[in-house]
């Protein structure tokens, strides 16, 4: 065990928590002392409750002094993306115009992590309402990359990957729209897991594309993120999306092998146009996942550029239509690239969406067919490393959609189809940024994406390399 | 829209290979008076 809690992994912390081998306090402290040292460097959180924090902690010690075990995170503090409610807390979703908003009702993703007994260290930073793939933030700066603070974190759930990164939280939420969880997992060298459309309620969570959304966490390792989905997922009332089929044991595919397992390779679009270094840790990924028993089989998948496209029109059309109001009331108060993007929303004939939106079950059906006889597809998560804050600070230029689009080109096929992907850290760069991989499963089999992901991180040590403070 | 001519070049850079990339589908989607299938094969059966 490191002499430094806060740098074991959500299950090991939980664990020790209940085993009564570390008092929630310690772990809290350990988490602030990181906080208070990083915080300054990253600008990952939004609001630090340290004595909040604490007094929750206290408060979990002596439950648990009395026998009274709120859950398998009893006392384990988390921060999560400032977008989910939580009822008498500001959620600013990274804007001006909700910078006061406070919640009256607690989103249910969060309840259900409550339920299991965690305590609010306080909410994290995050791209203004997670329109955005680099970490920009106008409003409250952008957040760092911990690994060079002057590389971006990867958005839009940049304080979750740059705080994760920095084992400031043992885990915390982000949502995936477009490519919101997997890209800062991928810059911020974490594992980040983004669910299928219906498995985790969606109530309570801020919205940007309904079609689009999910619900996520970031963490240390595929097992940590297999815990926090097995407790969130499964049907909600409040949220009629989810769906109601019996949530599997994560925990149990976490631990088993992968072999006899089938991986598909892309032939082309995702092994196209890569950076060498995300080359070169492609091929290293391939051949531990064959090292480790799983057959790897190339693939032929329709053309994913047509699904980036129709993804952009879905997303693009459901985001101008939620802040319709706000843009004729406040435009003032957006930032100008989020504004810019909304607008172009507007733009967009409702035939055309809905032929996008249309194109949705063919799609899926002619991938599907694709990958056939296959677990899960290898990709990148993005075609490079993280870039400079500074270089892809495009603002509202003429270009910054193109900018945009390269950034997300290889995770936005994903949300637009549905399906569940898991960003894991596979290696490092000859600079020291890291570098992820995203296993691509079928509809509701995340199980399928544990069982491998957790057996890769059995067999590297990628995830468990934690930046150095200056 | 009433926009101005920056932003309507914007945004016709933007959404403009978007509509373009979409475009080649969009002329084949088949006529189907219940064309909302999505969910039937998001939701088929996970085979091992």
């Amino acid at each position: 065990m490191s002499t430094e809690p806060a740098l074991m992994s959500l299950t090991a912390v939980a664990q020790a928590i209940t085993q009564k081998k570390l008092s929630s306090r310690e772990v809290t402290k350990s988490c602030l002392d990181r906080v208070a040292l990083w915080q300054p460097r990253l600008n990952a959180f939004m609001a630090i409750e340290a004595d909040a924090a604490l007094k929750a902690a206290d408060a979990a010690d002596a439950a648990l002094a009395k026998g009274k075990l709120a859950g398998v995170l009893h006392g384990v503090p988390l921060a999560h993306k400032d977008m989910y409610y939580d009822e008498g807390h500001v959620v600013t979703c990274g804007s001006k115009i909700r910078k006061d908003f406070v919640a009256t009702t607690t989103a249910t993703a969060l309840q259900r992590l409550k339920d299991a007994g965690t305590v609010r260290l306080g909410s994290l930073q995050m791209v203004e309402f997670a329109y955005g793939p680099t970490g920009h933030n106008p409003h409250y700066g952008a957040v760092r990359n911990p690994w060079n603070v002057d590389y971006i974190t990867g958005g839009s759930s940049s304080g979750s990957g740059s705080a994760v990164g920095a084992r400031l939280t043992f885990a915390a939420l982000g949502s995936d729209t477009g490519g919101s969880i997997r890209m800062p997992a991928h810059f911020c060298g974490v594992t980040g897991f983004k669910t299928t459309v219906g498995l985790i309620s969606r109530a309570g969570a801020m919205p940007l594309s309904q079609s689009l959304d999910t619900v996520g966490p970031l963490a240390q390792t595929v097992e940590d993120c297999a815990l926090l989905v097995g407790l969130m997922a499964g049907a909600d009332p409040e949220d009629p999306t989810t769906s109601s089929r019996p949530v599997p044991d994560y925990m149990a595919a976490a631990k088993a092998s992968m072999k006899g397992t089938r991986i598909g390779v892309p032939t082309a679009f995702y092994v196209d146009d890569l950076d060498p270094e995300v080359a070169r840790v492609l091929d290293e990924t391939i051949a531990v996942l064959r090292k480790e028993g799983a057959e790897i089989v190339k693939v032929e998948l329709p053309d994913q550029r047509q699904l980036t496209a129709a993804c952009q029109i879905v997303l693009a059309t459901e985001a101008a239509a939620f802040h319709k109001r706000w843009m004729i009331e406040r435009p003032q108060d957006y930032g100008a690239q989020v504004l810019m993007r909304l607008q172009n929303g507007l733009a967009i004939p409702a035939v055309t969406y809905l032929e996008a939106m249309r194109w949705r079950g063919p799609a899926l059906a002619a991938y599907l067919a694709a990958v056939a006889g296959t677990d899960a597809v290898i990709a990148p998560v993005a075609p490079m490393p993280a870039v400079t804050i500074a270089e892809s600070d495009v603002g509202n230029s003429l270009n910054a959609e193109a900018v945009i689009q390269r950034i997300t080109k290889f995770t936005r096929p994903i949300n637009y189809l549905g399906l569940p992907s898991l960003s894991i850290p596979a290696g490092f760069t000859g600079t020291g940024l890291p570098v992820g991989m995203q296993l691509v499963g079928r509809a509701f089999d995340e199980a399928g994406l544990v069982r491998i992901g957790a057996a890769f991180q059995r067999a590297t040590d990628y995830h468990q390399r934690v930046p150095k403070a200056a | 829209l009433p926009v101005d001519a920056d932003v309507a070049a914007r945004i016709a850079h933007s959404i403009g290979p978007a509509y373009e990339g979409f475009a080649s589908v969009a002329g084949t989607l088949p006529f189907d008076l219940e064309p909302a299938n999505f969910r039937l094969v998001q939701t088929a059966k996970v085979s091992k």
